[in-house]
């Protein structure tokens, strides 16, 4: 469209339809779309032994009591300091997947690096129906759904309980009152409506929201009537951070509960 | 701690990435490869294309467009983006000769795609482009071009260069064997670019498509037959090479 200082305008009618028989080309976006759907599947790998237990179990799902989840390097460097610290616990599986922030090692085996982001699965050894999860890695949106429904897949649901602990930035947590520096970090739980256990801090408030691989999975127990707590620790420091990892600690309860006998379970220090 | 920056495409991520013109890279990196050669009174472009079914009728080749009578242009990635990328190049190539009354430079053109895609890096609400392109043509004074745009928005002029899923194997061809003897004839630079798509396409001439602008001639796709012929020629001067480099048994 010519306009009237000399210009010409670019006006776009959608009346007008592009002829569309090319179906060698729609095929082919189809196949670019299937092979970057394929890139991004999220896979399991576990070690023989589970995988022998999986199959052995006839259902192809393991016995899980007790599953812990941490998302974040501060929620996985406090189980690795107070919880992992110990000999009796074995790397059992990790989820591998591609995502353009988690290139991930296509490294079929499980000992990874230690500080490379990964998603790594621990069993306690005495007590093999504890699982515990440490996620580092960035997960897309659409591989959470993914990675919910393939890791619960190969949990019995019966008699499971869940735990999550997440690492978030103060920055996202809304509140209408001023957040003095010492309050900070602090933890807020979630839980699903079938959790009877006790809160041991205070129930996150409206507006916020979860996100990410903890909403995730929070969501799924609740539709399939999985008990689970969720504790989200907010901070000010995104780096991992001790003060930080020990404000966890009041989670500790619940876990030495599960993993008796620990020989260096930390006393506890009420805040 | 996941923030989220590839919501809106406007935002860069704390490590400067752009993801979603990252994604659009990935959709490009799928797609079957497209290779340019600019010679010295002639431009080629070549494609892979798909295998056709017997019984199916011989289409014409969708992956190669005139932009114009001089100019054109082949891509690698989503059909469906590049045929709006096409329409808006065509549009503004006649723009340009109406208004100012010359023919577009092949670098104008090419431009002009690049901004539109840099556009639709830094717009909310939409996506990048999901294709790369490759731009040929000839200047009014007869220089030869060529131009490599990607879903980022950056163009860049090359001798000869190749896009799409095997690029790498492609380029690196073209890197050992793209000198001014391999493309001092007309023929010699059409063969270069058979030679390098043979390198990664399968069974040969019958999966690539080719195109050739001469100067001051417009854009002609070659025939099936003509590109066997020239396979065929390619595989006798290869045997030859063979032949000549098999050490003699003499005394």
């Amino acid at each position: 469209m010519a306009t009237f200082f000399g210009e010409v305008l670019s006006v776009y009618s959608r009346a007008v339809e592009e002829d569309d028989d090319d179906l060698d080309d729609e095929n082919e976006d189809e196949q670019i779309h299937r092979e970057i759907e394929e890139k991004r599947e999220v896979h399991i790998a576990w070690c023989p032994e589970v995988a022998q237990s999986l199959e052995d179990s006839g259902s192809n799902k393991l016995q899980c009591s007790d599953l812990i989840i941490a998302v974040g390097t501060n929620a996985a460097g406090f189980l690795s300091a107070y919880v992992l610290n110990t000999e009796s616990w074995d790397a059992v599986g990790h989820v591998s997947l591609w995502n353009e922030r988690s290139r991930g090692s296509s490294r079929q085996s499980i000992a990874l690096l230690p500080g490379e982001p990964a998603c790594l699965f621990y069993r306690h050894r005495d007590n093999p129906a504890v699982l515990v999860c440490q996620s580092t890695c960035y997960i897309a949106e659409d591989q959470l759904f993914q990675w919910t429904e393939k890791v619960f897949g190969c949990l019995q649901k019966r008699g499971l309980s869940v735990m999550v602990l997440s690492d978030s930035p103060v920055a996202e947590y809304k509140t209408p009152d001023y957040l003095y520096g010492s309050a900070v970090p602090f933890l807020r739980s979630l839980k699903s409506s079938a959790s009877e256990s006790q809160a041991l801090c205070p129930a996150l408030e409206q507006p916020n929201i979860l996100t990410g691989l903890p909403a995730a999975v929070l969501s799924h127990c609740q539709v399939h009537q999985i008990p689970a707590v969720l504790y989200q620790c907010y901070t000010d420091v995104i780096s991992p951070d001790s003060i930080t990892m020990e404000t966890y600690k009041p989670a500790l309860l619940c876990l030495s509960k599960l993993v008796k006998g620990q020989p260096c379970c930390p006393v506890l220090n009420p805040r | 701690m996941a923030a989220r920056y590839d919501r809106a495409i406007t935002v860069f991520s704390p490590d400067g990435h752009l993801f979603q013109v990252e994604y659009a890279q990935e959709a490009v990196k799928k797609g079957s490869t497209a290779v340019g050669i600019r010679g010295k009174d002639i431009v080629v472009l070549g494609v892979e294309k798909k295998s056709v079914a017997k019984l199916q009728e011989e289409r014409t080749v969708r992956k190669i467009c005139a932009l114009d009578d001089h100019v054109c242009m082949a891509f690698a990635g989503l059909t469906a983006d590049a045929r709006i990328v096409i329409n808006r190049a065509r549009v503004e190539c006649q723009s340009h000769r109406l208004t100012v009354e010359d023919p577009v430079t092949v670098e104008y053109i090419t431009r002009h795609i690049a901004t539109l895609k840099q556009r639709y890096t830094q717009s909310n609400g939409r996506r990048p482009f999901g294709i790369s392109a490759l731009i040929v043509g000839f200047d009014c004074d007869g220089t030869p071009r060529l131009y490599q745009t990607d879903p980022s928005g950056t163009y860049h002029a090359w001798k000869a260069n190749a896009i799409g899923r095997s690029a790498k194997t492609v380029r690196e061809f073209l890197e050992k064997n793209y000198t001014e003897e391999s493309i001092a004839t007309d023929n010699d630079a059409i063969k270069l670019a058979i030679k390098a798509l043979l390198e990664v396409v399968q069974s040969g001439g019958k999966n690539i498509e080719l195109a050739v602008i001469r100067r001051n001639q417009s854009l002609k796709l070659l025939e099936s037959k003509e590109i066997e012929t020239l396979v065929t020629e390619i595989e006798k001067e290869k045997e030859e090479e063979a032949e000549k480099k098999k050490p003699k048994k003499s005394t």
